[in-house]
């Protein structure tokens, strides 16, 4: 620095004050007159599609029960709208836990609905114990976030564990059925993720359960986004499976997919975890898809009513129909949140927090049609197994009582 | 305003000038007491935490002229060092510096092959070091490999104990800048930066002196990692180690100013804090604009903002000296003064 | 594994070291002649694929014609480019890191457009001819896979042949080897400057095509290629375009062999990994080491 420094630098140090001071003073007072609550969501970034499903889903329902009015709130005698903040989170887990800390504190939600995915979800699942705010997470399915004794915490999707263990479950019921033969070997090949984790340990516990169903004769996990599967493939090709279990992100499902078509493997059952249906798949793979099964939390083949009136709500809000079954937990997320908010009679956050504890939504859209969160906060709800058919069908396969269609086991050649 | 002639007047400008940055000091210090609410002082201590790190890479980068691309291995290491040790029972005020210490120790092993290479080589080295690490730790299944790593504290979350730390952390990088820079070590840096052959040759060791400048850095941005970590509870590789961290490691300085003390504490302001409101509002543009910026710093000035903002203040004390901008050269006595000091420092 | 197996492996690293090439090509032109590392590289890349595709979903154009057609698009896109910004730094026989950090804001930029016009949903480009399979006996070989190789082999040994028996590539070769000694004699610097930036985005914009044939694609694609392409450059020689083949030949190789051996989840870390042994150890290349050879003989 420069003996002239001094008059060069007074301007930025008077900046800077006036940047921490601004930094402080923002934020939004307790309203009287509405209904804060946070949405934290990814919208751009690699999460951002399906992060965009759930913001419709959520949106929706602000817009149903602001038609009515609003929800009642009965410690100010009167019905108050809800308003939105919403947060764009870039799929950045840092960014997000900290959107959800700005409006727990300085926007004064009662509440947050948030994290698609399980990494944001686990960044932001350590704020609502902190404020004191309650916290529900229609993307986030990994046990690991349930499982840390948190109080204010709450999930609308069933752990990815129960998911591996229907898919278990499913393969199970079709050699009872006589279709796949017993003692099949199992090859999985998953994403180095929590997702992966918890969908490998539910599986391998059914096999586990059910000894002389199946053998696991190859199980890694890969990378990310990668470009060329083609060593991962051969692998797999070495170990003589003859079930292809893999779980996904929409990205590598579709490389994997395409290498895994074009290298000419085949397999009696293919999956790919919880993803199989989505649009941009099939418009990637066209009929590569076909035959493709996964364990999903809501498709749009339940037949219960409520399902079908959301369907048609929704694609009326959005002018799309939904895609696979993103906007339909977190449209049963809120709908539970308005609930409790009714049921504690104030906008106290811990009294709501209680109330989501007892609370049931007995017209879930969820597989049962009941939610309910479990005494870790995360629910239960069953998983159906969905399979895609020839000429852009997809079928409800498993349980049996919600199937709309018989499982083609094994994938013909 | 002319320059005192006598000593006692040019004490009295030193003492000045220390004040200023102590009063913003004693202005932050006071800042949480005088109605800074939660989110204020969350925005804040991550503003701290972006200074450390933007400070340390300055070090290297700014000082040395090394410009790595791949800091977050150090904010990484840091985070996870700091995270293991508090769940192992070692205090937080104690698990900051041994972060800062494996991170020195870090930049070590990765300076001691990759400081053979110069300027875009370099940069390019320090990419793969960082994304290898990255992928690595995704994979080490004892730090929670892809799932992450949660700390869990029996003590109760206090914000206020947080922006202390930070604050102190932050306040530490700007004075080991300072000692730095005024130090024959800093000299010795810039001598580096400038020529370094030409450095070697009147006796600085530049291998030696770029390990040392690396190691203070990697030190700052370790514990700026753990302390980050310990605010966040959990940290996991695609979020520490990402690329997008290394990324706004070095945007901080460079649009700040690169090279100078308070560039990188500009620079870190502006991505904390505004940053933060672009992101609640325009989340898709923020890094269009980072991206804007650092073009224009690049082609109109390499001196970032505060070399903007030194530049126009001369402007306008120049015309202001002299009645008008369309006035006449300066007399030769007062041209001789100023060329006399160094200009703002250039890339 | 059998030796169909094995045989089949090597033909898929082929096959993506043709990809690796082609995608490399248009840095090594930019860096051999302007010394600028083009980190901007990725973002021509990501334009280059949704250009070819966006001509597939609107004007139903095959992809091979949207590469095609790539090319004169994205040099003048390039040369564009270089007008704009990259004309204003100041030239230098070796590399900068203003030129580093411009082309990263470039970078950046250029990301961030995508975003802004096209989303962040994942693309991909589907034709008949993505998943079929050709079969000779127990070989098999992705149909796409085989023409986007001979794409881009094709396109690597145009610029070859362009490099070395055209004036305008004998000079871009002339400013490679002394920028200050082809001034001298007559080049003109700044507009071979400006054609060289051009064609090298003409590369990256095609070679952005024939990746977005091969896989999906959103806006942040093209970091990953990025740091592969820097291998492969650094591996074969900055400054070598046969360099270039062999680099993408090794990487291509260590990477689909490495993951028999390893688990899968290390398989990004071989590429870092072999960057930072390449740089340290071989900083001339591979191309050095065999030209100390000729040199020797």
């Amino acid at each position: 620095m420069t003996k002239h420094a001094l008059r060069n630098n007074r301007p930025i140090f008077i900046g800077l004050a006036l940047l921490a001071v601004g930094a402080g003073f923002q934020g939004g007072k307790p309203a009287a007159d509405e209904i804060r609550i946070g949405v934290v969501m990814p919208i751009t970034g690699r999460e951002g599609k399906p992060g965009q499903y759930q913001r419709e889903g959520i949106e929706l329902t602000f817009k149903q029960i602001n038609q009515k009015g609003g929800i009642y709130v009965k410690a100010l005698n009167k019905k108050l709208p809800i308003k939105e903040i919403f947060y764009d989170d870039g799929s950045d887990q840092a960014k997000s836990a900290g959107l959800v800390e700005r409006a727990m504190t300085s926007d004064n939600v009662v509440a947050v609905l948030g994290g698609y995915s399980t990494a944001l979800g686990e960044a932001e699942s350590v704020m609502p114990d902190r404020y004191r705010v309650p916290w529900i997470t229609p993307g986030a399915a990994a046990t690991a976030i349930f499982s840390r004794g948190y109080q204010y915490i709450f999930g609308a999707l069933a752990p990815i564990e129960l998911l591996g263990y229907t898919t278990g479950e499913f393969l199970g019921s079709l050699v009872d059925q006589g279709k796949l033969k017993k003692g099949l070997k199992v090859a999985e090949v998953v994403e180095n993720t929590d997702h992966g984790v918890d969908y490998v340990n539910g599986i391998n516990r059914w096999i586990k359960e059910h000894p002389g169903y199946f053998q696991v004769v190859f199980s890694e996990k890969f990378e990310l986004g990668g470009t060329d599967f083609s060593g991962l493939l051969q692998k797999v090709k070495n170990a003589k499976a003859d079930i292809f279990l893999s779980d996904a992100h929409l990205q590598d499902y579709i490389t994997m997919q395409r290498q895994y078509l074009q290298s000419g493997m085949d397999h009696q059952m293919i999956s790919y975890g919880a993803r199989g249906p989505e649009q941009d798949a099939r418009k990637a793979l066209g009929d590569g898809i076909n035959y493709i099964f996964a364990g999903i939390w809501w498709s749009d083949n339940l037949p219960y009513p409520q399902a079908k009136q959301f369907i048609a709500d929704y694609t009326a809000f959005t002018g799309h129909k939904p895609d696979s079954w993103y906007a339909a937990p977190a449209f049963d997320a809120t709908r539970i949140l308005a609930a409790a908010i009714e049921k504690a009679g104030s906008l106290d956050k811990t009294a709501i927090r209680d109330a989501l504890r007892t609370i049931e939504l007995k017209d879930s859209l969820l597989p049962g049609q009941v939610l309910r969160f479990g005494k870790n906060g995360q629910v239960n709800t069953p998983f159906v197994i969905v399979q895609n058919k020839p000429g852009g069908k997809v079928d409800i396969v498993y349980p049996k009582d919600a199937a709309t269609g018989d499982p083609i086991a094994p994938k013909p050649r | 305003m002319k320059l005192p002639a006598d000593r006692a007047g040019r004490r009295r400008r030193g003492i000045f000038r220390a004040a200023a940055p102590l009063l913003l000091l004693g202005a932050l210090i006071a800042l949480p007491f005088a109605g800074l609410g939660p989110n204020g002082t969350r925005l804040l201590f991550v503003t701290y935490v972006w200074i450390a790190t933007s400070v340390g890479w300055n070090l290297l980068g700014g000082f040395a002229g090394q410009a790595s691309f791949g800091f977050a291995v150090f904010y990484g290491l840091g985070a996870y060092i700091a995270a293991l040790s508090i769940n192992g029972g070692i205090n937080p005020y104690l698990a900051f510096p041994l972060a800062g210490a494996g991170a020195a120790a870090a930049s070590l092993l990765i300076g001691l092959p990759t400081f053979r290479l110069r300027g875009p080589y370099f940069a390019i080295a320090t990419i793969g070091v960082s994304e290898a690490v990255r992928v690595v730790m995704t994979n080490l299944e004892f730090t929670g490999g892809a799932s992450g790593y949660r700390i869990t504290e029996a003590r109760p979350f206090h914000q206020l104990e947080h922006y202390a730390t930070a604050l102190v952390l932050a306040a530490t990088a700007v004075g080991v800048s300072i000692v730095i820079r005024r130090s024959k070590f800093g000299l010795g840096l810039i001598a580096i930066r400038e020529d370094e052959d030409a450095a070697a040759s009147t006796g600085v060791n530049p291998f030696a002196y770029k390990l040392w400048a690396h190691a203070a850095a990697a030190a700052l941005t370790g514990a700026a990692g753990g302390v980050f970590a310990r605010y966040a509870a959990f940290i996991y590789p695609p979020g520490v180690f990402a690329f997008q961290t290394s990324v706004g490691i070095l945007l901080m300085p460079i649009i700040g100013g690169i090279g100078t003390i308070w560039g990188p504490v500009v620079g870190a302001a502006v991505y904390g804090v505004v940053q933060e409101e672009l992101i609640a509002r325009f989340p898709q543009l923020h890094l269009l604009l980072y991206g804007i910026f650092l073009i224009l710093v690049i082609l109109f000035e390499p001196g970032g903002i505060v070399g903007l903002v030194r530049r126009s203040l001369q402007r306008i004390e120049r015309a202001r000296r002299h009645g008008g901008p369309n006035s006449a050269s300066p007399p030769p006595e007062q041209v001789l003064r100023r060329a006399g000091s160094a200009e703002g420092r250039q890339l | 594994m059998t030796a169909a197996d094995l045989l089949n492996l090597l033909i898929a690293a082929l096959l993506l070291a043709g990809t690796y090439a082609a995608m490399s090509v248009g840095m090594t032109v930019i860096y051999g002649v302007m010394k600028i590392v083009n980190l901007a590289h990725a973002g021509f890349l990501m334009l280059g694929a949704y250009f070819v595709y966006e001509l597939h979903e609107r004007l139903g154009l095959d992809p091979l014609l949207g590469v095609l057609l790539a090319f004169p698009a994205f040099f003048l896109a390039g040369m564009g480019v270089h007008w704009l910004l990259v004309r204003w730094i100041p030239s230098s026989d070796k590399p900068t890191l203003n030129s580093l950090l411009l082309m990263f804001g470039l970078w950046l930029v250029l990301q961030n457009i995508g975003y802004l016009i096209w989303g962040n949903t994942d693309r991909s480009i589907l034709t008949a001819r993505t998943l079929q399979t050709i079969h000779l006996g127990p070989i098999s070989i992705p149909k796409v896979g085989l023409v986007v190789f001979v794409a881009a082999v094709g396109s690597v040994v145009a610029l070859e042949l362009a490099l070395h028996k055209t004036w305008f590539g004998r000079s871009v070769r002339a400013l490679m080897q002394d920028r200050y000694a082809g001034r001298l004699v007559g080049i003109h610097v700044e507009r071979t400057a400006r054609l060289t930036f051009g064609l090298g985005i003409a590369f990256a914009g095609a070679a952005g095509g024939l990746l977005a044939m091969l896989y999906s694609f959103s806006p942040d694609f093209g970091g990953t290629f990025l740091l592969r392409a820097f291998v492969i450059i650094v591996l074969g020689g900055l400054e070598s375009f046969s360099g270039v083949a062999i680099g993408a030949v090794i990487l291509a190789l260590v990477e689909t062999f490495s993951i028999m051996v390893i688990p899968a989840g290390y398989q990004p870390a071989i590429a870092f990994s072999l960057l930072v042994v390449a740089l340290i150890a071989l900083p001339g290349g591979v191309a050095s080491l065999l030209q100390k050879r000729q040199h020797l003989a």
